[in-house]
């Protein structure tokens, strides 16, 4: 059992975005898992705590997002989900959240996205760069064995309601959440699939979500969620917003997307939702940090024909 | 699941050990006074296959007042259109494999375009997007006339640009769904560059159909025997003088046209009013619009593993599946979409 001297070692080391070797991945993530089954598909968590939306890989800008927003555990953090795939860094920015949860159990919550999945994880990048890092999938299978014990939703104040995508139609009440067998691989379709796939629509009422997954659930939707279950608001992440925050449907939904510059491409900045001690908002924007090393993997121009 | 990719592969290979697998790596010493077949001769291997087998019908669509016939194969009686274009060089029998796994629930029409299979046009070198498009829209329109049943448009490469510019006219009302097959503007306009190379690079003459299949198979570009032995006769043409067979479709010299089919593809993609499916072969390789529009979750992306660029015909079960999951989840019918139960507010 590694004691809080060796996890402060281990934390300096990611935060250099060092990988740590697959034994201490593997007890890592049996400590992590240790954690996690004690928590609850609702998480309640304490104010004040600043809430973040996908990070994906992009192990720089969460290092900026720490300095934009105060390193842990001098501040209370929750992500909403998505740490792996796409980015270049998704072995180092998932160790070193999960290495952040062991050592700061109260005071780090970490929620259950879409990409923490089996499935999504060998087409979007983290199994590729498990392999590539390791040489063998066993850190991949310790941390996708880990995702499945990750709660779904969390519960600040018992008022913002956090959770990665968004409602289901199976699900009209926290309770409902809060009686589904969470562990296992993020299925196809249900609830479970809905919480970590749904999003807010222009539309009333719930439509076939365009991604394959999901629904689409419109303002009356969450306006009566909300109040069905005494809440002020949902604030999800999930989708990319172009100014790393976007509220809608009459400010019953807010989203927060923090990776900036999204797969390096997109243009968009990031944003962090800080909860204060009164629980007042105040969003902090962010651009992606200065130093961004490309690993040099060459990206190659596909053979097709016409 | 993915790391037992390794483990399948050698059960596969202990099962068939005791059984004297026939394929030909296994010609040791030994092989010979084994008891199993006579190896088939590469002929019989890549022999051509009868569109028969997989389509129900084939039709020839006279576009009135027009010179141009295009050739269209048909397949299933019942459910929505599945509408196929195929990629630059290939033909409607690109989907003879998947037409036939997708018959059963939905119908399925797969048309020559122009310059390609069957199809007579007044031009076949006119490959511009706006006459692809005006073809598609004319045979849509002759066979259909004033009430279309719903159809699912889906493109392959350079048939993946013209149902796309077709489901951004905004023209076809019945139009409930758009598939694109492994095409992305992005990385179609860098590869362009590339393209007479690899088109100057392509074996040009084969003595028989047979030699063409294997080249296809061969080379790469086709990884699905069965479906190389159906959909390659018809990429090619007799040539009398030379006493052998090349290819039909003359696409060196079109190159005018090429960066029109890609240019704002994934705009006008994002920008089409039905669901759309985009399914790309072996890795994720979005545009900076296309990242944007799927992380917004505004279509649906698969990526299919262990296929080339055709997948339809490198994996028509799995393709097949995906269509009919596509037509199914946005609840396509014969007349349109049909959302019993959805778009009400919850109790």
């Amino acid at each position: 059992m590694p004691s809080h001297a060796d996890l402060d070692r281990q934390i300096e080391q990611l935060m250099e975005c060092k990988p740590l070797s697959e034994g201490e991945v593997k007890t890592l993530c049996d400590q992590a898992r240790a954690i996690l089954v004690e928590e609850w598909n609702v998480q309640p968590v304490k104010c004040p705590v600043t809430v973040c939306g996908d990070i994906h890989g992009q192990f720089y800008d969460l290092i900026e997002l720490f300095r934009i927003g105060g390193n842990a555990p001098d501040t209370n953090y929750l992500f909403m989900g998505d740490y792996v795939d796409r980015g270049y860094y998704s072995v180092e920015t998932v160790t070193l959240l999960v290495a952040l949860k062991v050592r700061y159990r109260d005071r780090i919550t970490i929620l259950r996205g879409n990409h923490e999945s089996r499935q999504i994880t060998q087409v979007y990048g983290f199994y590729d760069e498990c392999l590539r890092k390791y040489g063998n999938a066993n850190v991949w299978k310790h941390f996708t064995d880990l995702f499945d014990y990750l709660p779904l939703t969390a519960l600040i104040e018992s008022q913002v309601f956090c959770l990665h995508g968004g409602l289901s139609p199976s699900l009209d009440t926290l309770d409902n959440i809060r009686a589904l067998d969470r562990i296992q691989e993020v299925p196809h379709e249900g609830p479970m699939c809905d919480l970590l796939w749904s999003d807010p629509d222009d539309r009333c009422g719930w439509g076939i979500s365009p991604r394959g997954a999901g629904y689409t659930f419109g303002q009356d939707i969450a306006a009566h969620f909300n109040h069905t279950n005494g809440l002020t608001l949902i604030s999800r992440a999930h989708q990319l917003v172009m100014e790393g925050f976007n509220w809608c449907q009459d400010k019953n939904v807010v989203t927060v997307f923090s990776a900036p510059n999204y797969c390096y491409r997109c243009g968009n900045m990031a944003a962090i939702l800080e909860i204060g001690e009164n629980m007042e908002q105040n969003f902090l924007q962010f651009d992606p940090a200065p130093r961004q090393i490309e690993p040099d993997t060459t990206r190659k121009t596909p053979d097709y024909f016409l | 699941m993915d790391n037992s990719g390794n483990l399948t592969t050698l059960s596969e290979e202990s099962e068939e050990q005791p059984q004297q697998s026939s394929s030909p790596s296994s010609t040791s010493a030994f092989s010979n006074i084994s008891p199993r077949p006579p190896s088939q001769s590469s002929s019989q291997k890549y022999s051509p296959l009868d569109w028969t087998d997989y389509f129900d019908q084939e039709d020839d669509i006279c576009i009135p007042d027009t010179e141009n016939v295009f050739h269209v194969y048909k397949a299933g009686s019942e459910g929505p259109v599945v509408f196929c274009l195929h990629g630059g060089g290939y033909s409607g029998l690109s989907f003879a494999l998947s037409a036939s796994k997708i018959k059963d629930k939905s119908q399925v029409v797969a048309m020559d375009l122009r310059g390609h299979g069957k199809s007579i046009s007044d031009n076949d070198l006119d490959l511009s997007i706006d006459t692809l498009c005006t073809d598609v829209l004319a045979v849509l329109s002759t066979m259909y006339g004033d009430s279309p049943p719903a159809i699912i448009l889906i493109g392959h490469s350079m048939g993946g640009s013209v149902a796309v510019h077709v489901a951004a006219k905004r023209t076809l009302p019945s139009l409930a769904g758009l598939v694109v097959v492994d095409v992305v503007e992005g990385t179609a306009l860098a590869s362009l560059v590339h393209m007479q190379k690899i088109l100057s690079s392509r074996a040009k003459h084969f003595a028989n159909v047979e030699k063409a299949i294997e080249w296809s198979v061969k080379s790469g570009s086709l990884r699905n025997i069965d479906s190389a032995r159906v959909s390659m006769p018809a990429t090619l043409m007799y040539d009398e003088p030379k006493k052998c067979y090349v290819h039909r479709s003359c696409l060196e010299e079109t190159e005018q046209y090429w960066r029109g089919w890609y240019e704002g593809l994934s705009e006008k993609f994002l920008s089409s009013p039905v669901p759309k499916l985009l399914l790309l072969a072996g890795t994720d390789r979005l545009d900076r619009t296309l990242t944007i529009g799927q992380m917004q979750g505004k279509f649906q992306m698969v990526v299919v593993r262990h296929t080339g660029h055709a997948i339809q015909e490198d994996v028509p079960d799995e393709f097949a599946t995906l269509i009919l999951n596509f037509i199914s989840r946005n609840r396509i019918g014969p007349h349109g979409i049909e959302i019993p139960g959805l778009r009400k507010p919850a109790k």
